[in-house]
């Protein structure tokens, strides 16, 4: 396994208990190193389960997920979790909590690098965990994460907590992350607009599958927001995602195999348009990493 | 690069994680710390000055109080020695229910159910070493105190059978359990059943009621099997006598013209007409009685340690089992994940039984 | 130094918006031939960007032989834009004229399109 990529999922599935729903099935992607990657869908999609799996909290079912080219358990010195809750030791203070990162990460603790994560926000280092707002919290628990100097940071709705200003400050310190060391992040959220200009990759997680996965530049031009008169020329042989008729008029997001018939008006979509389009459309065939592999051979 | 590094890295965490697990769990340990000075002192009391005023006082009582007459004797300390052994025999006794409680249950269940279980996995800590740590440091600290108290137990026992009537034989239930190592072996029993019933159950009051129940069963268990892991000592007697035995009886019943025991629930001496009819149709020429004198005193008590602590390893050894396949798994048939041949061998092999 | 403002709902790509007010900054004379642009780090620090995004402007501006790229040390203005200088004679013009449309009851948009207009004319088929 090539060491660019940063996680691999093969016909990952999980099930909690033998006759529970699937939380997550089928997923197969490839996420190449040094990407910022969006994990996009709707609240249950599988999107905690798709990071839990890939950090080595919890075990697949079935398929299997490798990270940074081994197992997620060999992996986990190198790679960096916030879970949604964002779970820490309430009896502690910040202070505390940033001194038990570096010592639980002996040889790679960014001391500076959490200490100025935690600044950042005013917290007092000798606050008690308990008592600090879920902002606040979000914070400590990214610098302990930024803290272990991670080759993949995984972060479950990292941004969910935090005020506008906060938001944007965080962002730009995972993406001076990313800059600096190459780190690839992954963040799942329910928000598509969030990380639009933070994200150069997508999976879109729905229902438990993937939906669309690659490179967002790819995805947009892979699709085409098209419309036209409803008795022009059809789509057949496109793959249409979506279609709409608004009186006289049809309007559609398409996967074009070939030239558009003449009177169709055609413009590349959105990432939100992408997004809703196939969230609304359960039924429309999934985008997968082989596929977008062929579309750009 | 691949998992090389993190062998060293992962050697030297263990101090470090020890160092933090106690200061996570620092009121635990002063409150433990605080049981176990506090009874460790009453029990010298009781080991020195108690002991002597009471013996003295049921001497006085012994000497001077055998006729119906008034007489004088120092009853406050015999009142004050007995109530006091009661409380720290009680409270020795607590012990395993206490570790499988809180040492046990409450400390792995509250971490999973908060979410910081999942927060030490993702520092450079293992599940495996994760829990491997939160049993080993709550066992060496329960093994010191209980191991302490039930020292002083049984020295405090020794000095004061056979003069103070109030000190029941060895044999007595409370006394045997809490004067040797076996409630030791039941503390670290219930403390590694308490640790697995708070990872199965993952939540931390429910875990914490489940395990201190479910030390009744073990104990329950113990105190069954207890007779049966040394062999007895057996008193043999014609049909006119009966067996003569001091310590815990085992089985009773008649000996036959072959020599052959033939365990007996009714009619183990010859009480009535009715029974001395029985045992001669059962053909009985004498009586016999398994038991325990005292001199297997302290070969029950090893043997049902380490019993125990067999049992505590067994069970250890499923909850490490089960957090790695949670947390790694193997799938039954299924391949272990690509790459898996660069691991450290965290990969589960032991793999049987379908996914939970 | 040049600092990069994103505005995600103008509908311009924010590679192109980089590039754009790279290139601004070198006709204002704010970013002179030697300058260093920010690095990757420094501008998605500020922005909150992809550093993809950073490196793809730079790339388009090295393309067109504006900055160059120097290992290990950073990105250089090659050579600047424009001949219009603050405080050029062009600049003064242009006040005098702003002034007196604005005295003949021209408000602030139809300034900036009849401006519009002729930069239409005058500059048709130039690339932005």
């Amino acid at each position: 396994m090539s060491s660019d990529t940063a996680l691999r999922a093969e016909a990952l599935g999980k099930r909690f208990g033998l006759r529970a729903r699937w939380a997550l099935r089928d997923c197969s992607f490839r996420l190449p190193a040094g990407r910022v990657c969006a994990v996009v869908g709707p609240n249950g999609a599988g999107k905690s389960t798709l990071l839990a799996l890939a950090a080595g909290l919890t075990a697949p079912t079935e398929g299997s997920v490798s990270v940074l080219g081994t197992t997620p358990s060999a992996a986990r010195p190198r790679v960096g979790f916030v879970a949604q809750d964002k779970p820490l030791y309430p009896q502690l203070t910040v202070a505390e909590t940033l001194r038990m990162g570096a010592d639980l990460n002996p040889g790679h603790w960014d001391a500076a690098g959490a200490e100025r994560v935690v600044r950042g926000g005013g917290l007092d280092p000798r606050a008690r965990v308990r008592s600090l707002s879920g902002g606040q919290r979000s914070r400590v628990a990214l610098a302990l994460a930024l803290g272990k100097r991670p080759e993949l940071l995984l972060l479950d709705e990292p941004m969910a907590d935090l005020d506008p200003l906060a938001r944007h400050e965080l962002m730009g310190t995972l993406m001076a992350q990313a800059a600096q060391y190459g780190t690839t992040i992954v963040m799942s959220s329910h928000v598509v607009a969030e990380l639009e200009d933070s994200c150069d990759h997508l999976l879109l997680v729905g229902d438990g599958r993937i939906r669309l996965a690659g490179e967002i530049d790819d995805l947009l031009a892979a699709h085409l927001r098209v419309s036209g008169a409803a008795d022009s020329a059809g789509l057949g042989g496109h793959t249409v995602v979506e279609s709409r008729v608004t009186g006289r008029q049809v309007s559609a997001l398409i996967r074009p195999a070939g030239p558009l018939p003449g009177d169709w008006r055609s413009a590349t979509p959105s990432l939100e348009e992408l997004v809703l389009a196939h969230l609304r459309n359960p039924g429309a065939p999934a985008l997968t990493p082989a596929e977008t592999e062929e579309h750009a051979a | 690069m691949t998992a090389a590094p993190s062998a060293p890295a992962r050697a030297t965490t263990a101090p470090r994680q020890i160092r933090w697990l106690l200061r996570l769990h620092r009121p635990a340990l002063c409150a433990w710390a605080v049981l176990v000075v506090g009874l460790a002192a009453t029990l010298l009391w009781l080991w020195g000055p108690l002991t002597d005023a009471a013996a003295t006082g049921w001497h006085q009582y012994h000497t001077r109080c055998w006729s119906a007459a008034p007489c004088r004797y120092d009853q406050d300390a015999i009142l004050r020695y007995k109530d006091l052994h009661q409380y720290t025999t009680v409270a020795v006794l607590a012990v395993p229910f206490l570790a499988a409680a809180w040492a046990g249950a409450a400390l792995t269940g509250r971490e999973l159910e908060t979410g910081t279980a999942r927060l030490s996995w993702t520092q450079t800590v293992s599940p495996v070493r994760w829990l491997a740590t939160r049993l080993t440091v709550p066992a060496l600290l329960v093994t010191a105190g209980t191991g302490l108290l039930a020292l002083l137990h049984h020295v405090v026992w020794s000095a004061g059978y056979h003069r103070i009537d109030s000190v029941k034989p060895w044999d007595d239930v409370p006394t045997f359990y809490t004067g040797g190592p076996i409630v030791v072996g039941l503390a670290l029993a219930g403390l590694v059943l308490g640790a697995l019933i708070g990872l199965l159950l993952g939540r931390s009051l429910l875990a914490l009621c489940a395990s201190a129940l479910a030390v009744v069963p073990l104990w329950i268990a113990v105190h069954t099997a207890l007779p049966h892991l040394w062999p007895v000592a057996t008193s043999v007697s014609g049909r006119r006598a009966f067996p003569s035995y001091s310590g815990i009886k085992v089985e009773e019943g008649v000996v036959t013209a072959s020599g052959a025991h033939r365990p007996a629930s009714t009619c183990t001496i010859d009480l009535s007409p009715g029974c001395r009819a029985l045992n001669d149709r059962r053909g009985a020429t004498g009586f016999y009685t398994d038991y325990h004198p005292y001199s297997h005193y302290w070969p029950l008590q090893l043997a049902t340690t380490g019993a125990l602590l067999a049992l505590a390893a067994l069970l250890a050894g499923f909850a490490l089992w089960l957090v790695r396949r949670r947390t790694t798994g193997t799938r039954p048939g299924g391949k272990a994940a690509p790459g898996a041949g660069t691991g450290t061998g965290a990969v589960a092999h032991a793999g049987t039984g379908a996914a939970v | 130094m040049v600092e990069y403002r994103i505005d995600r709902h103008s509908g311009v790509a924010t590679y192109v918006q980089i590039v754009q007010q790279t290139k601004q900054a070198l006709r204002m004379g704010l970013l002179k031939p030697g300058d260093r642009l920010p690095t990757a780090r420094e501008v998605v620090e500020a922005t909150a960007i992809n550093p993809n995004t950073v490196l793809k402007a730079y790339r388009e501006l090295e393309r067109e032989g504006l900055v160059e790229a120097r290992r290990g040390l950073g990105t250089f203005v090659r050579r600047s834009l424009g001949t219009a200088p603050a405080d050029s004679p062009l600049r003064t013009e242009l006040e005098q004229w702003a002034g007196r449309a604005r005295a003949a009851g021209l408000e602030r948009d139809d300034v900036a399109a009849l401006f519009t207009a002729v930069l239409d004319t005058h500059f048709q088929g130039d690339p932005t």
